[in-house]
Order: C-alpha cells, then structure tokens, then sequence
C-alpha cells in the first residue's frame, strides 16, 4: 500500500508554496479516519488518530510535502519563461529537462551543440541565462499558458527499475508522507499527531508552525536524504548508500537527536531485523531543525530513506530501505512509551 | 486516411536507432514507406530504398533523402554497482546530460539514469564547471550489471515525443525524424498525382558520423537530383542570430556550393508561386548534411536540400513545429508534381 501512495503522491505538483494538490490528496485520503484535522495559515496539514492505546503523551510524526521547483518571474518578448528555482536545485542537472506548470509542459533549453565553442562546454550556463520554452511563438501567447509566480516542477514519471528501485521526483519526501499515510490508515499503535509539513525546502518553514500548533512532547520526521554511493566515490564520501537499509542519523547540520529516541530507533530497527545505517557525514538537515527547538524543547528522531539524486528530476530510492523506514517509523510508535 | 504526423513522429522516436545500430528502425522506416513506393528494400548496412516509378521512360529519377540514425551513446565500462561508463556517437553538449534519462539497448531494453555527483562533494568553483563526459556514470539500478550488459552496447534518450504549445512537438531525434515524417508526408500528398520522374526515398544510416549511408545509397540509386531533407538551427535566446532560423517561419532552403543554383532556384520559384512560408539558409561550405556526400556520389548529384527549423538539436528536448514540416512536404510534393525533368532556370 505504503508504495501505491508513494506513486500517487510523486505524480502530483507541490513546490513549496504551492503544496494544495498533496495536501488535497492526503486530506481526502484521511477523511474518513481521522479523529481530527487541522490546517494552518502556512499549509501544514495535521492530523490527529486515536491509536490503540493511549500513553499520556503527545507523539507527532513530520513528514514534508514540498518538493524543489521553479517559479516563473519573467517572460521574455520571444515567449520564454525567466524562472527562479524554489528550493536548492543543483542547475547542473536542469538543462535539458522537462518541466511542468499544471498542464502546461515546458523545456529548459541550451543551443545546439554545432553553435558552441570547446571552451563554452567546459562551463555550465548561468542560472540567469537559462530559460523555459514551452511552445510559445510571444510573450501574449506564453501569457495565456502561465502567469507570473506560477509554480512548476520537474516533469517525470514514477519509474521502477534495475533491481528493486524506483525513479521518480520529489521522493523528497513524498516518501515520508506515503509512509505517514500508511500508518494513519491503518490505526497507529498509539495516539498520534500525523503532520504534513510545507516549506521544508526552503528553510523548515512549516514545521515551525506545525510543531507549535501540535505541541509534541516526542517527534519522528521520516525524510529522503542523500546517498552519494557511486561508482567513482570513496566509501568515506558517500553519506550513506542505496540498498544499506533506513538511515538513523544521530546528527546532522541542524539537529543532534535525542539520544534517547535515536536509542530506541536502533533498538527497533535490531529487534524487528530491520538494516539500518547512519549518515556518515554532519550535514543537511530536516525538520527536525525548527520541531526539537519549539516552546520549551521537543525529544526528536529521525529515519530516512537514501535516495540518490535528491533534489533532481530523476531521484532514486530502494524499495527494501522504503520499506524499512515504514517499519522503523511503526516501530517507533510502538515502542515510545518506553523512551 | 491521412498520416497522423504526431503519431507517426512518435513511433519513429521510439524505433531506437544510434549510428551504426538502425537495423531496428530501418524496418520501421520501410513500413512507414511501404504504402507510397512500388518498391522498398534495406540493404546490408540499413539504409532503406523505396522506388515510385512513374511509368513514363525515359525519365529522370529525383531522390529525397532523411537520415534513420540519432546520435547516442556506446556502454564503454561496465562497473561493479550497476554503473557504466560511455562514449558518444555523434555531437553531444556533455552540459545537459546529469540527470537526464536513458535507455541501454541491451538484450532486454534496460532504464537507466545518468548520475549527478551531489553538490556537497563538489570542490568550491567545481558546480560552475561541466563534467566532462569520460567522468559521467549510468545508473542502471541492478545490482549485477556486468551479466546483463555487453560492452559497445548502444544507449539513446529515454524521453518519449510529448506537445508544447499546440503545434509544436519535442523529444529525442527529431532530428532526423521529422524529416522522414517530412518525406512521408510528401509522398502522400502525391499518392494519386501522376508524375513525370522517378521518385527515389532513401532513409540512410549514419549521418551523424560519416554520411556512410547517403554516399553509398545514392550510389546505388543514381539520381539525376537529390534533395536532403534534414533539421537545422532555429532562433533560441541564447544561440547567434546570424546562425539560426525562424522557428515556424517554413522551410529552410539551403544555398551555396553544397547545391546546384538552378535546381535550388526552381525550388524557391515554387515555394513563392505556392506561397509556402520559406526561408534561404547560406552556407558558404560544408553544409554538414547529407548533401555534402551525395552531391559527389558517382558522377554526381544536382543537388539540394531542404531543413526544417530545429531548437536545442542533439538533446533530448529538440522541439520542431509540426507546420514547418508541412511547409517541407508542400514544397516537396508541390515541386515533383509539376517537375518534369528538366531544369530551366
């Protein structure tokens, strides 16, 4: 079920500030079981379920709904869209792409190869020089596809593929919020706030407000985060590697985690023979960052699934390290009332 | 019923077909000819020949020439992790590939993701500089790629064609696909036209590398006049103005040494009597098409060619408009119809 969500939820548009369609989608999903839900004048969107017991504490599960995009700020008398990236895209990896405003595909283009010198190719364009064609013959006529501040992300589908991984964009964090979903519906082993967070990408945003809306006194964010494991990168270098199991970081750029919670998260992954690792490297960060430093401190986790070419059109993840945050994260629940 | 140019562009993109390795798309080509020729044939290297004779002897023979094979890439490495390493085959602007999607053409077509070091292991600066090509990896996602895939297999784009605005179209290839679909569309709009020349359609293998197939095709054929129907540079932001085309602004028509005056000029009379939308493209040498090689072929070729605009040429988002290839097929169809043989100007 946990990767039918997953599919759904990558095929649908959520720049930050743009997050409506998931969190339509997530709201309809939860209807019917849920005890609760709120919104906030950011866009969180938390969701209360009673579980099958309940332990006296208030138990928030984060996962973020936005994705990197672009934004368009300009059109150009020829009918190219001028864009500004919503969330750290590397603009290595977006010349040549599709994109997408709503129905509206576009292309970031780069002349033909035959018009470049040998010394041009060594340099990426800059960012302010590159541009979206979407077909458009002038600016009215782009100006009846899209309007200024419209959002778009990359255009590409859920792919599964070589053995036992998927392709897809913004697995950051749709994968977070399948597994969220997953474990609202199917009654969660203890009271739970389920929290989709907006704005993660550009600056914990959201969580910020969720966190202080649900006053948790325990915290989980289940996220994507970046495994460099190629071929060409020393083992010290790549983060943490695909197919290694979820990702228990004990700290990151913004975050040291609960030494308890990152106990317990060990110990349940070990007892239910679930691989795990931990990122070898103190950078990035999650929600985490804005949850455990609300009102008066809040204890928090964090379990992550690698995913190669995070922030790209085409980011890949293992089915089995899916599969493992979703047990670790129910295991959390289960398991937190003995922190 | 009529040739549905968007579906026929489709099929064509999807028959992968890297220089060296269209055996595959040239039997796709063949059908797609089939209906309009007495005759259509591949030879050993694929290049496919179709025949419409017009029953009328002695007459001239015309060949309209578009090119089967895209460029691509060749597996050079095959790395333990499911990683390969690879070449090109044909120009490639190695700044649009991280990220970009590929299919190997292994014995069971294989998905595969071409791998973008993330930024934090980048070097200060290094994120300014374009990763060459030798240094770029696929991601093939199997665990044991060595048993799966042979070294020199071939790898294209993965997009598939999709619609930008109304009329215009991008995807892989197009280059030279929508010449074929150009040639297609011609031919049909003569179907029950009775012409007064033979009317020879070669879809040549390697033009991206050598123009193998439009030398030794033409060879082969021995036309009295030969048109290549290819792409060229349409107008971007950031390409020289001096050097591109409008976008939509009909079909280019070539000028210059690579051509015969007279047999160019009788084109250009008919697009301004036809009032089909045209413009001229001067080239003062090689014009790095076909023609270059068929204009030479035996004892020589009146020669001529005809482009359609192309943005972003040899990425996997080249864009074409679909009423630039109808300016194509109507001067093409438009000039055989009346075209007897000779030329007067």
């Amino acid at each position: 079920m946990m990767l039918e969500y997953l599919q759904t939820l990558c095929g649908l548009p959520g720049a930050s500030g743009c997050e409506d369609a998931v969190r339509d989608y997530i709201r309809a999903e939860a209807a019917g079981v849920a005890e609760e839900i709120r919104t906030d004048p950011m866009g969180n969107l938390m969701i209360f379920r009673k579980g099958k017991k309940s332990i006296g504490k208030t138990v928030m599960l984060a996962a973020h709904m936005d994705e990197v995009g672009f934004i368009v700020k300009n059109i150009t008398d020829e009918g190219m869209l001028k864009f500004g990236f919503v969330g750290g895209i590397d603009p290595r990896v977006v010349i040549g792409r599709r994109v997408r405003f709503g129905e509206v595909v576009g292309v970031v283009g780069i002349k033909a190869v035959h018009l470049t010198q040998a010394a041009e190719r060594k340099t990426m364009p800059k960012t302010g020089e590159l541009y979206i064609d979407i077909g458009a013959m002038s600016k009215s006529a782009a100006e009846d596809m899209v309007s200024l501040g419209d959002y778009g992300v990359f255009d590409s589908a859920y792919v599964p593929f070589g053995d036992g991984l998927i392709k897809a964009r913004a697995i950051d964090d749709r994968l977070g919020c399948a597994v969220l979903l997953t474990l609202l519906k199917e009654q969660p082993p203890v009271d739970t706030w389920f929290c989709f967070t907006v704005q993660e990408e550009v600056g914990l945003r959201g969580a910020l407000t969720a966190a202080y809306n649900v006053q948790p006194d325990y915290a989980l964010v289940v996220e994507g985060t970046t495994a460099a494991d190629l071929a060409d990168v020393p083992a010290h270098k790549t983060v943490c590697r695909v197919r290694g199991g979820a990702v228990l970081p004990f700290m990151d750029g913004r975050t040291i985690y609960d030494q308890g919670v990152f106990e317990l998260l060990r110990t349940a992954a070990e007892k239910r023979a679930v691989t795990w690792q931990t990122k070898h490297m103190v950078a990035g960060g999650t929600d985490a960052g804005v949850i455990h430093k609300s009102r008066a401190g809040v204890r928090v986790g964090a379990v992550a699934a690698p995913v190669r070419y995070i922030h790209s059109p085409a980011c890949v993840a293992s089915i089995e390290d899916m599969e493992g945050v979703l047990t670790i994260a129910r295991a959390f629940l289960e398991d937190i009332e003995h922190v | 019923m009529h040739l549905d140019i968007v579906k026929t562009l489709t099929q064509l993109c999807e028959a992968a077909a890297v220089s060296g390795f269209e055996k595959h798309g040239a039997t796709i080509a063949a059908e797609l000819l089939t209906p309009y020729c007495d005759s259509v044939e591949i030879d050993a290297f694929g290049n496919v020949i179709g025949m419409r004779r017009c029953g009328k002897t002695p007459a001239k023979t015309v060949l309209l020439d578009a090119h089967l094979d895209q460029i691509g890439f060749l597996v050079t490495e095959v790395l333990d992790g499911g990683f390969l390493r690879f070449t090109q085959a044909g120009g490639v602007d190695p700044r649009m590939l991280l990220g970009c999607e590929v299919t190997v053409l292994a014995d069971e077509a294989l998905y595969g993701v071409i791998s973008c070091m993330p930024p934090h292991l980048l070097k200060p600066g290094e994120q300014d500089k374009a990763v060459p090509m030798e240094e770029m990896l696929i991601d093939t996602g199997l665990i044991d790629a060595k048993s799966r895939i042979k070294l020199g297999t071939p790898i294209v784009f993965a997009e598939k064609v999709c619609q930008l605005a109304p009329d215009s179209i991008t995807g892989k290839c197009l280059d030279d696909r929508a010449g074929i679909v150009a040639i297609a569309q011609a031919m049909e709009k003569l179907k029950d036209a009775a012409l007064s020349v033979d009317t020879a359609v070669l879809i040549s293998v390697q033009e991206e590398t050598t123009s193998l197939g439009a030398g030794i095709g033409t060879w082969r054929i021995r036309p009295d006049y030969a048109i290549a129907v290819d792409v060229g540079h349409a107008k971007t932001p950031d390409a020289p103005s001096d050097k591109t085309y409008e976008y939509g602004g009909g079909v280019m028509i070539g000028m210059g040494p690579n051509m015969h005056t007279g047999f160019t000029k009788a084109l250009i009379k008919t697009a301004r009597a036809e009032q089909i939308d045209h413009q001229l493209e001067i080239m003062e040498g090689h014009s790095g098409t076909n023609a270059w090689a068929m204009q030479v072929a035996a004892y020589g070729t009146a020669q001529a060619i005809l482009s359609m605009p192309l943005r972003y040429m040899h990425t996997p988002i080249e864009s074409v408009k679909l009423s630039d290839i109808n300016a194509v097929s109507n001067l093409l169809a438009c000039f055989l119809k009346d075209f007897d043989g000779e030329v007067r100007i």
